[in-house]
């Protein structure tokens, strides 16, 4: 077990969960994960046409033209997420003066990385112990900084090809084509091996880590999952919800 | 009595017998399946499946004639002497000896315009120069290659229904050695399929408003096809190119034709850019989901290590 301070406040101990996440992370994972798992149902089939589910698939949806509206749709609701994020962002940081230091990567978090990897191949008998964000949750977050804007740009060139040609060379449209197919197989990918894989199927999350949708952690999980910030709520013995906060 | 006759119960009695005896009748009236017309009577012999010939070179010749075929197809209310009027004395003082050349003349006798646009076109003019594998009538009307099975474009059997027209050129135009032997080496079936306009014709149901999507004959024309070598062809050069875009993408301009990598795959020569995004794509995508694997595969060890148990 994590060493937990001697001094163990007696409030804390009675309260079974700690405030983890407000409830515009919550909306903004939500309709992101939403936007997502849209967007991969209607995008895949036009991949991989050749395979024997996906006529049937679209079929399903009522069609080529049905598919892609909802594409479009997902996609708009995805920018709109970013948009969100963005102005939550900002707010937090100009208006509510929050630290976002908790999110931001330090060496840290490579030494976290290096323990991490160490531990599951043996070398290490302690699971490191993360703070209030792990390597892999920065991780994702920075991913999208990069994954977004790739597909929402080359997206928006493959719904306006016309008016792009208009002002941009043509090569910009086979470009964004191969962008957009690529960069969905990386982020596909990327979700469903490491990103589902540890927050559903890692030992003790099974079926899934439900802090992102109820906002909440189970004092167990925050103990395990977030030692050092957990030592901190603590022994500053404050409120529940870390004061710096962002995602 | 009338009104005992109509209360309600035996109202809806009443009804239920005139709705089965109504379905009854339409079952019992309805015309039995069609039938070739056959005036000529020519399906008494030709109907005989081992009906054959030995033509000058002495190999066998089937003169059988499918009924099953001539029954759906087309022409079938068309006497068969329309279209081999040197049968029309029994017995046949002539061979028939079609040749592609006079088979698409034959069909021209009625199909005029569309004889004529052939003529003129790149398999039309191959054909006049004596080649004896370009395209005619039969070979994108017929379906099986029976030139009795002869069906209507509208047909979803049809070789030459919206969504069956690329796997109809590919009949031909997916035979490399064939193809190579025309000065066609690019690979024009499988870069459409590979396609945006492929993969909607695939992807979309055999209803039509589901194949508003390009196929061959949207950018090379039907009956007219030019050699894409041809300035007359509407997809040689770029400004032919964008007015054939613009017939589905209104307002595209020669820019937007100029991004069509076309039936090439992207290479030096061919819109760089594109060649350069799929290998730093695809390089991007190996090396991420590669690392990504790699640290999943070391959790699982350690999972399975621990009895996928919680561990300090």
């Amino acid at each position: 077990m994590t060493t937990i301070s001697t001094a163990f406040p007696a409030e804390l101990a009675r309260r079974e969960y700690i405030t983890r996440f407000d409830i515009h992370q919550r909306i903004q994972h939500f309709f992101l994960m939403l936007s997502f798992v849209l967007l991969v149902l209607t995008g895949m089939p036009l991949k991989f046409a050749d395979g024997a589910i996906s006529a049937w698939w679209i079929g399903v949806l009522g069609g080529v033209e049905p598919t892609r509206s909802i594409h479009h749709v997902a996609a708009w609701t995805m920018i709109g997420v970013c948009g969100y994020h963005a102005i939550y962002l900002l707010y937090g940081i100009f208006i509510k003066k929050k630290s976002v230091a908790s999110m931001l990567p330090t060496r840290q978090d490579f030494v976290l990385f290096g323990q991490e990897i160490a531990w599951f191949v043996g070398l290490r008998k302690e699971k490191p112990r993360y703070d209030r964000y792990n390597w892999r949750e920065k991780f994702d977050y920075y991913a999208m900084f990069w994954g977004i804007p790739v597909m929402a740009l080359t997206g928006l060139v493959l719904m306006f090809p016309v008016l792009v040609t208009k002002f941009l060379p043509g090569w910009v449209v086979p470009v964004a084509l191969i962008a957009h197919s690529d960069e969905s197989m990386l982020a596909l990918t990327w979700i469903v091996i490491v990103h589902i894989y540890f927050n559903h199927f890692a030992p003790g999350v099974f079926p899934l880590n439900p802090s992102i949708f109820t906002g909440k952690l189970s004092r167990e999980r925050y103990m395990h999952d977030h030692p050092e910030e957990y030592d901190r709520i603590a022994e500053t013995q404050t409120a529940p919800a870390p004061k710096e906060d962002k995602s | 009595m009338l009104a005992s006759v109509l209360k309600p119960h035996r109202l809806i009695i009443l009804l239920g017998m005139g709705f089965v005896a109504v379905g009854l009748a339409v079952f019992l009236l309805d015309s039995p399946p069609a039938l070739a017309l056959d005036e000529a009577g020519c399906l008494a012999c030709h109907g005989i499946t081992s009906l054959s010939t030995t033509d000058s070179q002495g190999n066998k010749v089937s003169l059988y004639v499918s009924e099953e075929k001539v029954n759906t197809a087309a022409h079938r209310y068309i006497s068969c002497i329309t279209c081999h009027p040197d049968m029309a004395t029994v017995p046949h003082t002539k061979e028939v000896g079609f040749t592609k050349l006079s088979q698409a003349r034959q069909c021209g006798t009625c199909h005029a315009y569309q004889y004529r646009l052939h003529s003129l076109s790149i398999h039309g003019q191959s054909l006049l120069e004596g080649s004896p594998d370009a395209a005619t009538c039969l070979d994108c009307h017929a379906t099986d290659g029976n030139p009795h099975g002869v069906i209507r474009v509208l047909e979803y059997t049809a070789p030459t229904y919206k969504k069956n027209i690329a796997g109809t050129c590919a009949a031909c135009h997916a035979q490399e050695e064939l193809m190579a032997d025309y000065g066609i080496v690019e690979r024009v079936y499988e870069s459409y399929m590979r396609s945006f306009h492929g993969k909607a014709t695939q992807l979309g149901a055999y209803k039509e408003s589901e194949l508003e999507k390009a196929t061959c004959t949207n950018c090379h024309g039907v009956h007219d096809i030019q050699s894409v070598q041809d300035p007359t062809s509407p997809v040689a050069g770029a400004e032919n190119l964008a007015k054939t875009c613009e017939s589905c993408h209104p307002g595209a301009g020669v820019e937007f034709a100029l991004g069509f990598l076309g039936h090439k795959e992207a290479s030096r020569d061919n819109i760089p850019a594109a060649m350069y995004a799929e290998i730093f794509f695809t390089a991007l995508l190996v090396s991420v989901v590669a690392f990504g694997a790699l640290i999943m595969l070391v959790a699982t060890r350690k999972y399975f290590a621990n009895r996928w148990k919680e561990t300090p």
